[in-house]
């Protein structure tokens, strides 16, 4: 039998042992290399860039709070190429779990919430991506000094 | 017009064997055969001793499910034409396996179990359907009442949906797919009462917010239940019930 992960061994597992031995449960052997597990799988590693966007933003708060030659160096360090390119690959993290999100949320509604009924697909695609443009422009109009 | 195609099937004898192995048949196979006329010409003319699951030929009883080429797929719906030369047929994915092709399923009876999967009915609406249906003959459901469930009652108990969850495969104590699914189809139903029970029950460790929206589930899917739809919405349900909670009177004991 070809090499295949382990699934978690009480994996699907009776609550009380059954009358023959059985082999231990195993992992599709696809998931690694089909589209849909990769789609996933970087869906997942998202969170990592997040973890160390955090860290980074963390850290630029505690500069901020040790004087300004500390936050003068951490703002060098936030223009080093390659804290630019990793803001980048944030980005276009956030623009990914993003989409996906949107993309799935519709069909998670369901059918009635008491009396209401949520709207057609569409539109609830609409107004996600409606507030999320919305959002991003106010917060580029603040950071740009255009509002307050 | 008929091809030659090898089958690689997992054996796995409990009395004799310590771990699957596989075994290879080649045979001749008809252009419009499924997966499941392959394997059963392989039991009929080849070798009787190879153990799966089967009935209906179409993808009504659910017992024919396995792992082809990696995939978990109803096999009396799967046309071999859509594969090559060699297919890999093993047991359903993240299940024990008893014999050969056959996975151990009292591990999903004991998770479906937990869901309440019956119409739970409150003592007073019960007397007072039950005064109504004498009055008014059957207790009478409308087409949208209907239709708010209808799609989560067509699941099969398949089980690919276990098989291509990510969730299940590491978390044992996740309820899966298609016990959600069926929960939520209750809690969706007019006649029902239990969705507070239910709703209780989703709240707790490994239910719906085990769920991470990998989507497998729903793309495995042969009857197009959407599983994944279930126990998202099943989640935000649970959420409006739990702040619900906060304003709203739930009775007491009597």
């Amino acid at each position: 039998m070809p090499a295949r992960k382990a699934s978690h061994p009480q994996a699907m597992a009776p609550s009380a042992p059954g009358r023959t031995r059985t082999a231990p449960p195993v992992q599709p052997g696809s998931w690694q290399t089909s589209r849909r597990m990769k789609q996933y799988s970087r869906f997942g590693m998202t969170g990592w860039v997040y973890l160390l966007a955090s860290i980074s933003a963390i850290e630029m708060v505690y500069a901020l709070g040790s004087g300004p030659e500390a936050y003068e160096r951490m703002q060098g360090v936030f223009g080093h190429p390659l804290m630019v390119l990793f803001h980048a690959i944030s980005l276009f993290s956030v623009g990914y779990v993003v989409v996906r999100f949107f993309g799935l949320f519709p069909k998670a509604q369901p059918a009635r919430i008491g009396p209401l009924k949520p709207p057609p697909g569409p539109v609830i695609a609409a107004t996600l991506y409606g507030a999320w443009i919305g959002i991003t422009l106010v917060l580029s109009a603040i950071l740009a000094g255009g509002i307050f | 017009m008929s091809a030659k195609k090898t089958f690689v099937i997992t054996r796995f004898d409990p009395d004799k064997d310590e771990v699957p192995k596989t075994q290879s048949y080649e045979i001749e196979c008809q252009d419009d055969w499924k997966v499941l006329d392959a394997i059963n010409f392989i039991k009929d003319e080849l070798d009787a001793s190879l153990s799966y699951r089967w009935s209906c030929r179409m993808a009504v009883c659910g017992s024919c499910g396995m792992m082809v080429d990696g995939e978990p797929k109803l096999t009396c719906k799967t046309a071999l034409s859509d594969y090559g030369d060699t297919l890999e047929i093993e047991p359903l994915a993240n299940f024990p396996i008893v014999r050969d092709l056959v996975v151990e399923l009292e591990g999903f009876m004991d998770k479906v179990k937990r869901v309440k999967p019956w119409i739970v009915s409150a003592k007073e609406e019960a007397a007072h359907r039950a005064a109504a249906t004498m009055k008014e003959g059957t207790y009478r459901q409308s087409t949208e009442e209907l239709m708010a469930f209808k799609q989560f009652s067509m699941c099969i108990n398949c089980l690919l949906c276990y098989s291509a969850c990510p969730v299940v495969a590491n978390e044992p104590d996740f309820l899966g797919p298609a016990a959600i699914a069926l929960g939520h189809r209750y809690n969706m139903d007019s006649r029902d009462d239990g969705q507070a029970e239910r709703n209780e029950i989703f709240r707790g460790e490994g239910t719906v917010f085990s769920c991470s929206y990998a989507n497998e589930c729903s793309e495995v899917c042969p009857k197009g239940v959407d599983p994944a739809a279930a126990v998202n919405q099943a989640k935000l349900n649970t959420v409006i019930d739990w702040a619900a909670g906060f304003v709203v009177s739930r009775g007491g004991d009597e």
